[in-house]
């Protein structure tokens, strides 16, 4: 099986194949060959040996990493978030990505419960003023504006719950 | 003297698990409590009786003493353990139990007021002849007062609130043009944070190491201490990590500030668990911060030296049961360690990371302790603290406790949220603190460093393990069972293999 992950910023090419004995797998990264042994132990938690070191893997959920969305991986104290990218739609996003300075979205940077608006839709505001504040345990987070312009899209109230990357605004 | 048959517990989270397993341990039911998002908690789940309070907020739930009351009423509970945080320090919610006859877990109502508000405490600290630092006893009245208090004790000095408590309504103040923008700030913040103004002013300690003493009092006039705990890794004047015993305290000092804590809680009639602030100079001068008069988060690191459970001794106590030790009885041994473990990200300036844990690997083993209320697939809240869990590393030397948490941080795994596991790996590694040279300020200027952290999490073989690992995943969700399997049917094969070599 032939996947290109994104990693730590880079495009990493894997194969990964089962050996003939249970549990063991050729794999092919960047074209190095690596013998490694696994055990899934449980869904989302894996046991490694890896050219005889063992390590300890948990993918952090059930989720289907297709489509570009992001997973996190854990090995060895370090997070990893990657994505399974298949080749077509990592070219149009990267066309998508290198193009034009259009509207920007204010995505909240954490879960929490929308405590104030503080630029409603159509208010013109500067880059890094703030527009949205959110709340969660016992903390507030102000989240500002990347650029200069006019709020065209306020997704939120007050009182709103919030999840961990949700778009509450667009700007432009 | 009276033998509790059930105890309600005020509380949520780790330390309300905590107390209903020492209950558990004594023979006496438990009554839990919770808001409307805790019905999944594990303290309700382990609780032997469960009631709901009210809506998530916890002015409408932990905070609601007179629910509370009510169902210990209702139920019968002959004690309230209040735990740390919410009611514990409320002097009034202390007098309404008493008012009905249920026995509060913790000191008088008298005493916590005369102990509880800072200038009350500093009062009762001269009189007990206890050194503290220079500043007012009293609530400045006015800006001019604060300016000539400050003039006389000299700058730079410490405004802080009366009621106060983690950092809020804190400022320090290093030039005389600054005062008067501190003082209406830490006025305003301490009436938003407490629903009174008061603040008072004290003189600066530079580099202070903040040391607390643990006493115990019974209801007969006995009193101990039970040693130190270091405090002093601390950011934005909350704890994050904790040890016993501190590595600057000798025996001499530990005696007289073991000493000086003992004559102060008596002097107030305090009985039960509490703990006595100080803050410590470089030359072993020490200074009378604050009383808490609860059980402290911090409170594993004194069991684990002492072989005491302060739990067991507080409900002992509340029983009206005299103290089982005598000062000479109690003889520190080893060396505890605990790490505050949140959910927070470190990696975004540590805003909180409530939500879903997805996967949940808890270390073990020789010498680790783990108190914690969390569990694999338990949704975070995100209406209250964010403290997880306390991981706690217990061995004979600093250095082996030290060893022992690096290791215990390396075999936790905690998917769905973040947290600061990998902060504590940091200042674990960090000379200073394996030296022992740590201060209040001592973590802001950790953090002030940039991390080398970071360099060696993205080295290369790690990096290539979680690319391997991150593929072998997506190949299993696409052919689980082909692609693997499991030990089981490995040692099924095996055996077919044998079986056809005979």
């Amino acid at each position: 099986m032939k996947l290109e992950i994104e990693i730590q910023g880079q495009l990493r090419t894997i194969e990964v194949d089962p050996a003939a004995d249970p549990g063991r797998y050729s794999v092919s990264l960047d074209g190095n060959a690596i013998e490694v042994e696994a055990r899934l132990l449980r869904p989302g938690v894996l046991s490694l040996v890896v050219a005889g070191r063992a390590y300890r893997a948990v993918r952090e959920d059930d989720a289907p990493a297709g489509n570009g969305s992001e997973v996190v991986v854990l090995v060895a104290g370090g997070r990893y978030p990657y994505r399974v990218e298949d080749s077509r739609s990592l070219k149009s996003r990267r066309a998508h990505a290198s193009g034009h300075d259009g509207p920007k979205t204010i995505k909240a940077s954490m879960p929490g419960r929308v405590v104030r608006v503080l630029a409603e839709r159509g208010v013109e505001v500067e880059a890094h003023q703030g527009v949205v504040v959110i709340e969660a345990m016992k903390m507030q987070n102000e989240l500002k504006s990347p650029k200069a312009g006019t709020v065209i899209e306020m997704r939120v109230a007050p009182g709103d719950t919030v999840s961990a990357g949700d778009v509450l605004a667009v700007i432009e | 003297m009276t033998k509790f048959k059930k105890i309600l517990i005020a509380n949520r989270g780790e330390i309300a698990l905590r107390i209903e397993r020492a209950c558990r341990e004594l023979g006496i039911g438990t009554i839990a409590v919770y808001s409307e998002v805790d019905r999944p908690a594990l303290h309700v789940l382990e609780g032997d009786e469960a009631f709901l309070l009210g809506p998530a907020p916890a002015t409408e739930s932990y905070l609601r003493g007179d629910l509370i009351l009510d169902i210990a009423r209702r139920a019968g509970a002959d004690a309230i353990h209040p735990g740390y945080g919410f009611l514990s320090e409320n002097a009034d919610f202390a007098e309404a139990c008493e008012g009905v006859g249920i026995k509060f877990i913790g000191p008088s109502a008298s005493s916590m007021r005369a102990l509880g508000s800072k200038t009350r405490a500093r009062q009762a600290a001269d009189a007990a002849g206890m050194p503290r630092t220079p500043g007012s006893t009293q609530a400045l009245a006015s800006l001019a007062e604060a300016y000539s208090v400050a003039d006389e004790i000299r700058y730079p000095v410490m405004l802080k609130a009366a009621a106060g408590g983690g950092g809020k309504g804190m400022r320090a103040v290093s030039r005389r043009e600054d005062l008067r923008a501190a003082f209406e700030a830490a006025q305003s913040e301490a009436l938003r944070a407490f629903g009174s103004d008061e603040v008072y002013l004290e003189k600066l300690i530079e580099r202070p190491r903040h040391i607390e003493i643990q006493v115990l009092a019974d209801e007969h006039g006995s009193c101990v201490y039970l040693g130190e705990r270091e405090c002093s890794v601390q950011r934005r004047h909350q704890k994050v990590i904790e040890e016993a015993p501190s590595p600057v305290v000798g025996p001499d000092l530990r005696r007289r500030m073991g000493g000086a804590a003992v004559r102060l809680v008596q002097s107030q009639g305090y009985t039960n668990a509490g703990t006595v602030e100080f803050l410590v100079d470089d030359e072993e001068n020490f200074y009378f911060l604050e009383v808490n008069t609860r059980l402290q988060v911090e409170h594993p690191v004194t069991e684990l030296v002492t072989g005491l459970d302060l739990v067991h001794l507080q409900i002992r106590i509340a029983q009206g049961e005299p103290l089982p030790i005598s000062q000479q009885d109690i003889e520190l041994r080893g060396h505890a360690i605990e790490c505050r473990l949140y959910a927070e990200d470190p990696d975004n300036g540590f805003f909180p990371s409530p939500g879903k844990i997805t996967r949940l690997l808890q270390p073990g083993g020789p010498g680790i302790r783990e108190d914690c209320g969390i569990y694999e697939g338990w949704v975070v809240p995100m209406d209250y603290d964010p403290m997880l869990s306390k991981l706690i590393a217990y061995a004979p030397t600093r250095e082996m406790a030290i060893a022992r948490m690096l290791r215990a941080i390396d075999e936790y795994l905690i998917g769905g949220i973040r947290t600061n596991l990998g902060f504590f790996r940091r200042i674990l590694s960090d000379e200073g603190f394996r030296s022992g040279r740590i201060d209040t300020g001592y973590l802001d200027r950790l953090l002030a460093e940039r991390s080398t952290e970071e360099s060696i999490a993205t080295e290369t073989n790690d990096e290539t393990v979680a690319v391997i690992a991150a593929a072998l995943f997506e190949a299993l969700r696409v052919a689980p069972a082909s692609a693997v399997q499991s030990p089981a049917s490995a040692w099924k094969s095996a055996g077919r293999r044998e079986g056809l070599r005979g």
